[in-house]
């Protein structure tokens, strides 16, 4: 899969991924002369080193180029936004970097990942690509939350909002009242809102999410085969349930 | 971004590699904050100093921008380095930081930078006209720049602000440009005036507003109070850049009524003052940050003459340049009965932290970063209080 960012640094490397999930401060978050990540396990030598973006001390910049003197700097450097303090120490240091990526959740630690950072691209080996819908059909700050049975492949046992795979030829939007009609019974009309596409990584399958907010219109759901029970969940009540990726995400986005 | 021919020369390394490589690093920058072009810049003042804060990494950066022929081409000055060049024994420093610190202010010298080590070069090497671009990093100076003088310069990084004085050129965003040297709020400021007053209402501005452009209404700043201003909001908030009505050469340029107003008074200031102070008890008083100037030398001088050091568990240091220690002679010798008068450093960017766990300075900017760059218990008082401890 080959997904388009923005050259920051130039250059091309390929290499195995590693990840941290959180913005990093090289000062402190990285051992300059061992490539030891200290805020999580691992090392970032030779690696694809994945993050959101750069936070902390400028002093950062030095030590990147520090990792560099002792040969321990990754092989090249993917955010979703760089900022200064990173963008500095990989020019500096000649490391590829590209930026505004769609997330880093397309990545998991191991991928194999080329990075072309002359033209802004990267090329994620061996995952394939789902583009599915996921739709808040709610009334009065309460939304439906479907339950999966323990058999389903896919989240067994979760609560999800009324989710469902993008057909071919099907548009985002089509897709998402085809869903709701077919596993709530429940007709909606045009969306009141949608957000930015979410990704999510379940092993080798990478999924590009697109929400949606419809009115359910006073409707009570009458459930499909693929469910097994409903309910009208408030924001505050998914705390303690156990639900799908994003749920709380998309729920907090629409609702509140 | 749009690049000129030249530019674009440069970017391919026909130049050779250091320009190279401080073209790519301006263009990096340059796109992560959505400029459309370059601008040529008058002046450029650099951090990245102290062997303490840059470390083997910097040193080695250093090195290899030399070797690569890296040289200056706009008029650059250097912030403080972490010892005083002359009598960095007095300060606790070891051999071995002293030998990587004074290569350092070698390679920036071979780079053509002036090796001044101040944090205020504006009064004296390095003054930039109303309206001049520039390229500035050190948060204090580029913010008094940018707000008494009237010169146009973002919060540059030390490497950055490097590369902009090689190229003699900086990526067109920010503070550059006109619409976003508006202000953002007003501040009606009820303050004694005193230069203390001026830390604990930058204090109180940072930790108000973080970020933004203040306007400021009932201050009369001069020189050493816009000096005091501009270093405790840059350090408390990121505030890189304020107008004071009356006093600022932009301030008369806008129209504030329509901006939510903030008022900063007694309480303000006392919470300002508490979040500063976290210990009653110091082993060393630092003063001169930023760089004490010549009026505030004299100040100190005639407030000590006559008067005795009786504690001497407490070290007392002075900060400022090597060129003002030099033009006021005779209020050195009064200030060192009391400590040393130190050039080219200050106890923020020195390696206190191996020698002293407790520190008390009259700099609201002192006060946020002795605890996080120096693992020190901060006072801060004005300068009288914190004499009065030791006499």
């Amino acid at each position: 899969m080959i997904f388009e960012g923005r050259t920051i640094s130039p250059g091309k490397a390929k290499g195995e991924v590693i990840k941290i999930d959180e913005p990093l401060s090289f000062l402190g978050g990285v051992n300059g002369s061992t490539g030891d990540i200290n805020v999580k396990g691992g090392n970032v030598a030779g690696k694809i080193l994945v993050f959101p973006k750069g936070k902390g001390s400028t002093v950062g910049s030095f030590v990147m180029y520090d990792l560099k003197v002792h040969g321990k700097q990754p092989a090249a450097v993917i955010n979703e936004s760089a900022e200064v303090i990173v963008a500095t120490g990989a020019v500096i240091s000649s490391i590829p970097m590209v930026d505004q990526i769609p997330s880093i959740r397309l990545f998991e630690d191991g991928d194999i990942v080329t990075v072309d950072a002359d033209n802004g691209t990267i090329d994620i080996e061996g995952i394939s690509f789902k583009e599915i819908v996921s739709s808040v059909v709610s009334t009065g700050g309460r939304c439906i939350l479907l339950k999966r049975p323990e058999s389903n492949r896919s989240y067994p046992g979760h609560w999800s909002l009324v989710a469902g795979k993008i057909e071919e030829g099907e548009s985002p939007e089509e897709a998402a009242r085809r869903e709701i009609m077919e596993e709530t019974s429940i007709e909606v009309g045009e969306p009141i809102g949608n957000m930015d596409p979410l990704y999510v990584r379940e092993g080798k399958t990478l999924f590009k999410v697109y929400p949606f907010h419809f009115d359910s219109k006073g409707k009570e759901p009458i459930l499909n085969e693929e469910n097994e029970a409903f309910t009208w969940a408030s924001i505050d009540d998914i705390s303690s349930m156990k639900t799908v990726t994003d749920t709380d995400k998309v729920m907090r986005y629409f609702l509140r | 971004m749009d690049l000129t021919r030249a530019e674009l020369a440069v970017l391919n390394g026909e130049e050779g590699e250091g320009k190279q490589k401080a073209m790519e690093l301006i263009t990096a920058l340059g796109k992560i904050y959505g400029a459309e072009n370059l601008i040529d810049i008058t002046s450029a003042h650099l951090s990245g100093a102290s062997y303490k804060t840059i470390g083997d990494g910097g040193l080695k950066y250093l090195e290899d921008m030399v070797s690569g022929n890296a040289k200056v081409s706009v008029n650059s000055t250097l912030n403080p380095v972490g010892m005083d060049r002359t009598r960095w024994k007095e300060m606790h420093i070891t051999e071995e930081f002293a030998e990587k610190q004074n290569r350092i202010i070698e390679l920036y010298g071979k780079m053509g930078v002036k090796t001044t080590c101040s944090c205020t070069p504006y009064v004296g090497p390095n003054v930039p006209k109303f309206k001049d671009h520039v390229a500035w990093a050190e948060s204090s100076a580029l913010s008094f720049v940018n707000s008494f003088i009237g010169a146009r310069t973002n919060r540059e990084g030390g490497p950055g602000a490097l590369a902009a004085a090689i190229l003699g050129k900086t990526a067109n965003y920010g503070l550059h440009l006109d619409e976003n040297r508006k202000p953002t709020a007003v501040i009606d400021a009820d303050i004694d005036g005193s230069i203390f007053s001026y830390s604990l209402l930058g204090q109180a501005v940072g930790m108000a507003i973080g970020s933004g452009v203040p306007y400021f209404r009932n201050i009369r700043p001069e020189v050493e109070e816009a000096k005091t201003l501009s270093a405790a909001m840059a350090a408390s908030g990121s505030v890189a850049l304020y107008h004071a009505e009356g006093v600022t050469p932009e301030a008369k340029n806008f129209d504030v009524s329509d901006l939510e107003t903030i008022h900063i008074g007694k309480q303000e200031l006392q919470n300002a003052y508490d979040k500063l102070n976290k210990t009653d008890d110091i082993q060393l008083i630092a003063i001169g940050c930023p760089h004490l100037t010549e009026k505030e030398m004299h100040q100190i001088a005639s407030f000590l003459k006559g008067k005795e050091k009786r504690n001497k568990d407490i070290e007392i240091w002075f900060c400022t340049s090597a060129a003002i220690r030099d033009k006021c002679p005779d209020d050195v010798r009064i200030m060192e009965r009391f400590g040393p008068v130190l050039a080219d450093t200050c106890m923020v960017v020195a390696p206190i932290e191996g020698s002293f766990e407790r520190t008390g300075t009259n700099s609201a900017k002192a006060g946020n970063y002795l605890p996080t760059l120096c693992s020190q218990k901060a006072m801060c008082r004005d300068i009288s209080a914190l004499m009065e401890m030791v006499m």
